[in-house]
């Protein structure tokens, strides 16, 4: 064949920038500083951290466990309430604490689930991948009532979704379930109106974008208070909007690309295409 | 009196579940999963955990559902299209 040795010549050299990005990430990995010269696997919740009287007070004697920026528990170790609204310079400002558990102590966790989510997304794209044709039976025209509800329900549904992931530090909720919701508003949008398409190159952008926008986050993290993922912006007032630092912008991101994740799904689920296997 | 409701929650799940295996009839077994998504849901938020309730329900009920109703719609067509 004619065209068999550059193609030979273009997976060596995509194996050797694979190996060169492989290496290179190797060697961060093995020289990455340890964050406060603290065991970022044992950096657990303060409270946490309280049931173990005993445990709590030789870690703080010693000094070694909590950062230098932070305020130090007292030596007895009293039980200190936290007021909503009123406490300040918590160690991780987040009034829901499922939150400041996911996005906080284990951001990396979250980032994998996110990949997970994004594989299984492009599973789904490749399987349905195929050139759009017309359906051959006309399907039956929905209603006007149809078509101006979903509308109207639609924006509805995506303001409570934005406030789902907005305020996933406050309340219940985060970025999963608001990109959720978002991503049934679009459902509602294509029951309502045939050959409703959003564009698809347009959510896929959208999308790769705030996987970016996660990553970048982490790496501020990582160059700013020398840990990936850890918080780099003041806690603030507990329950306040513009408080918990990072996670509310994480959150975002997330939210967002959940949702046009999941709209990509059901768009490439719903709209006809050719068949381009067997 | 929230153990009655969640007893009648435990009660339906446990019902629409056997409906969704023993169905004859496939579209009636996806519709029955989406109930059992919506206790499930209930039921945790019963379990005073409304995270994980909110994703169950707006996931499980809303658009797996959605997309199961889809992916049957579209296997049906395909079969119409090879008697033909």
């Amino acid at each position: 064949m004619k065209n068999d040795t550059p193609k030979v010549f273009k997976s060596i050299f995509a194996l050797f920038v694979v190996a060169i990005f492989m290496i290179g990430l190797f060697y961060a990995f093995v020289s990455m500083p340890k964050g406060w010269g603290v065991n970022v696997n044992n950096r657990v919740s303060r409270l946490y951290i309280l049931k173990n009287v005993r445990t709590a007070t030789k870690w703080l004697n010693s000094g070694k466990f909590f950062a230098k920026g932070m305020k130090p528990l007292r030596a007895e170790v009293p039980y200190k309430p936290i007021k909503f609204k009123k406490t300040a310079n918590l160690e991780d400002g987040a009034a829901n604490v499922v939150t400041s558990i996911v996005v906080d102590y284990r951001g990396f966790d979250t980032l994998g689930e996110v990949t997970v989510l994004f594989l299984a997304a492009s599973g789904v794209m490749m399987l349905l991948f195929g050139k759009r044709v017309k359906p051959k039976r006309k399907k039956t025209e929905p209603s006007l009532i149809m078509y101006v509800g979903t509308r109207i329900a639609f924006a509805v549904i995506f303001l409570f979704g934005i406030y789902i992931f907005v305020h996933g530090h406050l309340t219940p909720g985060g970025g999963f379930p608001g990109g959720a919701v978002i991503a049934s508003g679009i459902l509602g949008l294509f029951l309502g109106r045939n050959g409703y398409s959003p564009n698809h190159a347009g959510l896929k952008v959208f999308e790769s974008l705030s996987g970016i926008a996660f990553v970048i986050i982490g790496l501020i993290g990582l160059f700013s208070v020398k840990s990936f993922l850890a918080n780099f912006l003041p806690t603030g007032i507990i329950g306040n909007l513009y408080s918990a630092g990072f996670i509310s912008l994480i959150y975002i991101a997330i939210g967002m690309k959940v949702g046009s994740e999941l709209a990509a799904v059901v768009d490439s689920m719903i709209g006809d295409t050719k068949e381009e296997w067997s | 009196m929230i153990i009655y409701v969640a007893t009648i929650v435990v009660i339906v799940i446990i019902i629409t579940s056997l409906i969704a295996v023993f169905s004859k009839k496939l579209l009636s077994s996806i519709i029955s999963m989406g109930l059992v998504s919506l206790g499930v849901s209930g039921l945790f938020f019963f379990l005073q955990a409304p995270d994980v309730a909110i994703t169950e329900a707006a996931i499980g009920a809303g658009l797996s559902t959605a997309i199961f109703v889809i992916a049957l719609k579209k296997v049906k067509k395909g079969e119409t299209k090879d008697e033909e």
